[in-house]
Order: structure tokens, then sequence, then C-alpha cells
């Protein structure tokens, strides 16, 4: 194994340079110190500013500003800051958690097939691609009526639907690794053919996936946000999507209900992908020189 | 004879209106009205399908024996006469002579023999009809219902689209009459309007029957229902003048935006009959709330006026008893149970539930019916939130899991809304009979209340045929059952027509759209 852990390297960077080109660029630094403060705010928030989020607190629709709430009331007369402060929490949370299970589903699948070949990769591919071609939300809303709009069958549903890409791009790494020289060796010392999956191909494969991992966590906040704004979001935890969703039918009426939460949203999934370009260009070795 | 008749009746009429200066919008014949459904209706015979979906095209194609008017008194439609007699066990009905259904066939007093054993037979309302034992029918124009029971609900049972008459000659082929083909096809009627097409989830167009019973009627040529589901387009589509009438809007927000269209009326009138009311439902036999002090207490952090204000927009009544407003038997001096939280955090003191270190006594949940009532549940988990409630807010997958849920007994509270159906015989009694806890059945009596002195009440109403002795039973009886609190009424579903400046005459009566609109006409 000694020899194999030497020569299973080449394709990764340094972690000081990754770590040296990420923070070269303004707008990575930029996302990735939004994305901070947010999760500070979502974690240690709600310890300097207690209201609790369902708490009828003053008259419903105070408008931002008024009577000392600073974003206004929604239609109970809920504080909307500190949905917004607790949303960010469960926000958060769905969308990096939806990433992993499609992260999970994607590479699961992507290497298999791209390793195996053969019928292997036939059957895995047609599944992902059906899964590509399959409308995401109306699917994601049979599973989330299926089994109860909880936060954990909505982060399931968004996982469940959003995995295709992922396992598309593990699939087109696999194909190009595996034919390379250390793998070759690798095979040759005699590694069985997960440990060449896992412990040789995938690390190295790695970078393109976590980038579009990255941005999944993006796209997994406003999934839950548009599965919200259709009713389905779980009326016993405060995210900004449930926030969404509450106040829909209020649009007309007071619509800094929607768009408040809306607009944090915005900024979080702008942070995620400028995160994202910033890791992509740190890890990608084909931008190094930019 | 008679068309001649009526014709210089009529003539006369007008003379004498005319000479003493009194002006009044004429009707005017002709024209298309434009309105929309919010729901694709399953076919459209009501007399084997309820709902108000199937009511609107199907009060315009199929006549009733009487219908009423807005304040509660019957009139003449089908029937030109009744007498009731042997202390209301005896019904005849004189029926119109020269009415004819839509192919031409005479309606015969054996046809309305006919609809009433179909509906009591396949109509879900089962006690609509339950004491008619027998319809004779001594002559082709008198059709004479024998009851076991004295039986006043009866009356509103022949109106609207309860008692619609059905031809003999097409429904009873022997084919089952609730998936019969001519009820969606070629439907022979003996309303005011006809059928032209009924294209499944897109539009019912109906057109004038010539022959109508009623000389001159109905005003309007055409009626074209479009059947769109999404609130919104419904409301471009009246806002901009494509859509002429809709009635049973009910979302606050549309209510109040389409009240400030110069071109369009809003209204709450004509649903006094149908009388839809939300409530939160307790299941009374089992879990915290089989215990009463918790319903009380329940009743006394949920606050009225904050849902009529807040969550209903103002456009909503208050409806403090399971018997809407609008009905001559609503009793408003009841215990109103108005907010007071410190008496609920009293009674469940002293009830014995202690508050936890996190200043929670016990867990409930809390369902709702349909989409519009998530607001009401949302609430009422911030409302107990301060009498120590911890209260799950359980969104069910669709409308038949909740249906489920409720109807076998596995809920603490639910949002409901539930229709009077006019009579309380109708659509009140099965929400509090004993013998009505049915497992299975939605709105049956799905809190599994039961107190013996309660259902007497109800069956002495059921049977009172005096007025104001009637009334005084349903008063009794809505103190005790505020008292009891299976249920806590809340307010009024906010039912609004609305209708563009062009439409005269729109339905007013108790009945809104589930009446015939041969009065409706198109001002130019």
């Amino acid at each position: 194994m000694l020899e194999n852990e030497e020569i299973k390297e080449p394709a990764i960077k340094p972690v000081k340079e990754i770590f040296l080109t990420f923070f070269k660029s303004y707008s990575a630094v930029t996302g990735l110190m939004i994305l901070v403060g947010i999760a500070v705010m979502g974690f240690v928030g709600p310890l300097f500013y207690p209201t609790d989020p369902f708490d009828m607190v003053w008259m419903p629709f105070s408008p931002p500003g008024a009577d000392g709430f600073l974003l206004g009331t929604d239609y109970l007369g809920r504080d909307i800051l500190s949905q917004i402060i607790n949303g960010a929490r469960v926000s958060i949370a769905i969308g990096f958690s939806a990433a992993l299970v499609s992260c999970f589903i994607g590479v699961g699948i992507g290497s298999f097939a791209g390793f195996y070949g053969g019928w292997v990769e036939e059957t895995l591919m047609r599944l992902t691609e059906f899964f590509q071609v399959l409308p995401t939300l109306l699917f994601a809303m049979v599973i989330v009526a299926l089994f109860g709009s909880s936060v954990l069958s909505i982060t399931l549903a968004i996982g469940a639907v959003s995995w295709a890409s992922v396992a598309r791009i593990t699939r087109s790494e696999f194909l190009r690794i595996k034919e390379l020289d250390f793998v070759l060796a690798s095979r040759a010392s005699g590694s069985n053919n997960l440990a060449l999956i896992f412990r040789v191909i995938l690390p190295n494969a790695a970078a393109p996936i976590i980038v579009q991992s990255a941005l999944l966590v993006g796209a997994a906040i406003t999934f839950e946000a548009g599965l919200a704004f259709l009713g389905l979001s779980d009326p016993n935890v405060i995210s900004w999507g449930q926030v969404i969703g509450s106040n829909r039918i209020y649009i007309l009426d007071a619509t800094y209900t929607v768009t408040i939460p809306g607009i944090a949203i915005f900024i979080t999934v702008l942070a995620i992908s400028l995160v994202g370009d910033g890791l992509n260009d740190a890890l990608n070795p084909k931008l190094r020189s930019r | 004879m008679k068309k001649h008749f009526l014709k210089t009746l009529l003539l006369t009429a007008t003379l004498i209106f005319t000479s003493l200066g009194v002006s009044f919008a004429e009707p005017k014949k002709g024209g298309t009205l434009i309105a929309a459904v919010g729901n694709n209706p399953r076919h459209l015979n009501p007399a084997v399908q309820s709902g108000i979906v199937t009511g609107f095209p199907g009060a315009q194609l199929f006549a009733t024996p009487i219908r009423y008017d807005n304040n509660w008194e019957p009139q003449p439609y089908l029937a030109e006469s009744w007498e009731i007699s042997d202390g209301g066990k005896t019904v005849k009905l004189n029926l119109v002579k020269d009415a004819v259904f839509h192919d031409g066939v005479p309606i015969k007093s054996s046809d309305v023999k006919f609809s009433l054993e179909t509906i009591k037979k396949h109509h879900p309302f089962k006690t609509m009809f339950a004491p008619v034992v027998s319809v004779e029918t001594p002559d082709e124009h008198t059709a004479v219902l024998k009851l076991s029971s004295p039986h006043p609900a009866l009356m509103l049972a022949m109106s609207s689209q309860l008692m619609a008459i059905i031809p003999e000659h097409v429904y009873g082929d022997g084919q089952d009459p609730k998936t019969h083909p001519q009820n969606s096809e070629n439907v022979v009627g003996s309303g005011p309007f006809k059928l032209v097409e009924f294209k499944s989830g897109e539009h019912i167009i109906l057109e004038r029957f010539d022959d109508f019973f009623i000389d001159g009627r109905p005003y309007l040529d055409k009626m074209v229902l479009k059947i769109i589901r999404d609130p919104a387009t419904r409301t471009i589509g009246l806002e901009n003048g494509e859509i002429d009438f809709y009635a049973f809007e009910n979302v606050p927000t549309n209510i109040n935006r389409l009240k400030k269209n110069a071109n369009l009326n809003v209204t709450p009138d004509g649903y006094a009959a149908i009388g839809p009311i939300d409530w939160l439902a307790f299941n009374t036999k089992s879990g915290k709330t089989a215990d009463v002090n918790v319903r009380r207490a329940i009743a006394y952090a949920i606050d009225r006026n904050f849902i009529l204000k807040a969550i209903m927009l103002g456009v909503a009544d208050e409806a403090r008893t399971g018997i809407h407003p609008g009905s001559p038997y609503y009793e408003p001096n009841v215990e109103a149970y108005d907010i007071d939280i410190d008496k609920a955090n009293k009674i469940l003191d002293d009830a014995g539930y202690k508050k936890g270190g996190d200043g929670m006594r016990f867990g409930l949940n809390v369902d709702f019916g349909w989409p519009g009532l998530r607001p009401n549940a949302e609430y009422t988990k911030a409302a107990l939130k301060k009498i120590g409630i911890d209260v799950t807010v359980r969104q069910s997958a669709d409308f038949p899991t909740w249906a489920q849920t409720v109807s076998n007994h596995n809920f603490d509270l639910t949002w409901d809304t539930v229709f009077n159906w006019g009579d309380p015989v109708i659509g009140v009694h099965r929400t509090y009979q004993t013998s009505n806890i049915k497992k299975g059945v939605i709105w049956s009596n799905t809190q599994q209340y039961s107190n013996p002195k309660v259902d007497a009440i109800m069956e002495k109403a059921g049977v009172e045929n005096d007025m104001a002795k009637r009334k005084a039973l349903y008063s009794e009886l809505q103190k005790m059952l505020a008292n009891d609190l299976p249920v806590y009424w809340t307010n009024t579903l906010p039912y609004h027509t609305i209708y563009s400046n062009k439409v005269g005459n729109p339905p007013m009566g108790i009945w809104a759209t589930s009446s015939p609109m041969d009065m409706t006409y198109i001002k130019e």
C-alpha cells in the first residue's frame, strides 16, 4: 500500500497552494465571509435576540422599522427578524444535508458507472438520464406529499432529485482517470476494485465534485423555498422557505413578508456560488495560472 | 290560456308601475353570461351528487319543486302550490301543468316520485328525506308525500340543488344513476337551461330552454361556465372583464383586491342556507381533549377576533355556534369564550395540568382540512403556546389523507369548514348526534361527542313544525353545545359573489348559485 500512497497524489495540488489561490480571489473570500456570517447569525444569533420565531409578539403586518420591529411582523404578528435569524439555521442545514445526500448518491452511481463500464455503466447512466429528464420539482412534490412535509422528507426529496449532475461529472472524471498510469500501477500492485475506486481514483476526481456539490447547496436552499412557496413546508420548523410559504397569500398586501426571506435566500445563494467559483479556480489545475 | 293570462298580468303590472312612476331596471332578454367555476364537477346530476360545484350547473339544468326567496320563504317553482296536512305527515305538491323536460316529454308526478326515490337511495344526505315513506301519484300533476313523522326540513330539502326532478324515462333505464352516462352528456333536465356541452376540466355551456315552464324566462340566452381552478387566474379574469360572474370566492386577499375594482360588485349575500362555518373540532373521546376543561381553556386562548381581523382580513363574520349566523335558528347568546389567557391558564392549573420546566403542560396535534385553513393551524400553535400547550401542526399530504386521519378518530384538534345545507337536520345534526359516530365517514360526528340530552333535543327539533317552538329548541341546543364544546366555532367562511356591473339580478337568495338563475340578465 505504501507504494500506492506515494503515487496516487499527482493530480492534486498541494493544500497550501489551493488555499493561496482561493484567498487571492476577492469574490470567493467575500462569499465565504457572508456565508460564515449567516451561519454565525443562525447558530449564535438566537442567544442575542431571544424572541421565539413562533411567538405572536405584536400586531400583524407591522411594516419593517415600525414599532421597534426591524423587519416588521408577519400575518400572525410574529417577528420576522427572529424568523430570519432562526430560519438561517434550518435553511443552511437543509441546503448542506440535501447536497450531501445528492453527493452521496451521485458519487456512488457515477463512480461505479465510470469504473466498471459495460452493462453496469449502461444501466446506471440510463437511470441517471431518467432522473435528469424528470421534472425535479414535480417529483420532489410527490415525495414530500407521500411522506408528509417534515424537514427530513424535504431534505431527502431534494437530495433524491438533484444527484444526476454529480453522477455525470463523477463518471466522466472516472473515465479519464482510470486509464492513467498511476491507476494502472496501483492495480498492478494488487489493489482490489473498491480500493481503486475510493482510495485511488476518487480523491483525484474530487475537485469538480466538490465544486458541483457547493453549487448544489445553493440550489437546495432555493429548492426548499420553492417547495415552501407551493405550501410544502414543515409548519413546525422555521426556515426561510417556510416564512415565504406561510406569508405567500399576503404577497400583494404585505410584500415585505415575502421579499425579506427572499433577499436572505438570494444573499446566501450568491455567497455559495461565489465560494463555489473560488473553489473551482483553486482546485482546477487547468485554471492554475489564471 | 295560462300563458295568455300571465302575459296580460305582466302587461298590467308594467302599466301600473310605470303610471305610478316607479322605476326599476327592466330585465333585458338575451345575452351570454360568462361565469367561472372553481373546480371540475364530477358530473352534472345533483340528484346523486352533493356539492356546490355540481350545484351551479345542476340547479340550472334541473328544476326543484320549490324555491326560496331572500327571506327564507318558500316560493312556487315546479310545484305551483302545496298543502301540508295530517300534522305535517302529508305533503301534497300540485305541479305546474305545462312543464316539460328538455326532450319535450311532460313532467309528471311519477317523475317526482322517481326523483325522490333516487335521491333517497343515492344522495349522500340521508336525513333529507329519511321520514318520507312513500310518494303517491293520484294524478299526473299531483304528488303526495307520506311521512312517518313531521319533518320541517322537508321544505328546504325540496329546493335548491337538493331535489332535482330528473326524467324517469331517461334515468329509470336500470343503469346505476351515480354513473349514468347522461349525467354528463345529453343531459335531459327540467330547469331553465339545457346543456350544450360539458368538457371536463374546461367548460360547461348552457343554452336557454325555450319551453321552460315559466314564461319569458330565463332572460339569458346562454351561460358559459369556465372551469378555472387557479384563484389568481380567476381574479385576473374578473379584473380584465373576461369573466362576468364568480361565486364562492373565499380568499380574503382576493376579495379585498376585487372590492377596489369599480367595474365589479363584491357581496357576501346569498350564502345563508349553504352556511359554511370554520371551526376547530376536538377529539372528545381520547387524549387530553376528552377533558372539557382542556377544550374550554383552548377556546379561551384562541382569539376569534384575531382570526376575523388578521386571518380573514375583515371579510368574514363571527360564528358563535354550529348554526350559520344567517339562519333563522342562529342563537348568538351563548358562551362565546372571548379571549382570556389568564382564565385559560387558571382552568388548566385547576384541572391539574401543571406546567413543566419549559413552561409547557402537554402537547397536542392540530390538523387542518384544506390549505385555506393552514393559517388557522399556525395561529393555533402560536396561541396555545401562551397557555403551555405545545402544538404540532400536522400537514396532511392531501384531502383523503386528512379525511382518513380524522374520520378514524386519530386526531386531537382539527380545523375544518362544514356546511349547514339549509336546515339544521341536513347539515347540523350530523356533527353532534351519538348515532352519527361513524368510523371512516368524514363529516360525521368525528368528535365522537355524545350527550343524550343533546340527542333528545335534536330529535324533538327535527319533527317540530311550529317555527317558534323549533327556534326555542335550537336555541337550547346551541347553548348546550357551547357548554360541552365538542367544537369551537369561530367564523363563517367568507364566501363572496363577484359580478361585473353589466350583470343584473345575480342570485342573491339563500342558496347562491345552487339556485336557478332564470332571473339573471345582462344589461347592455
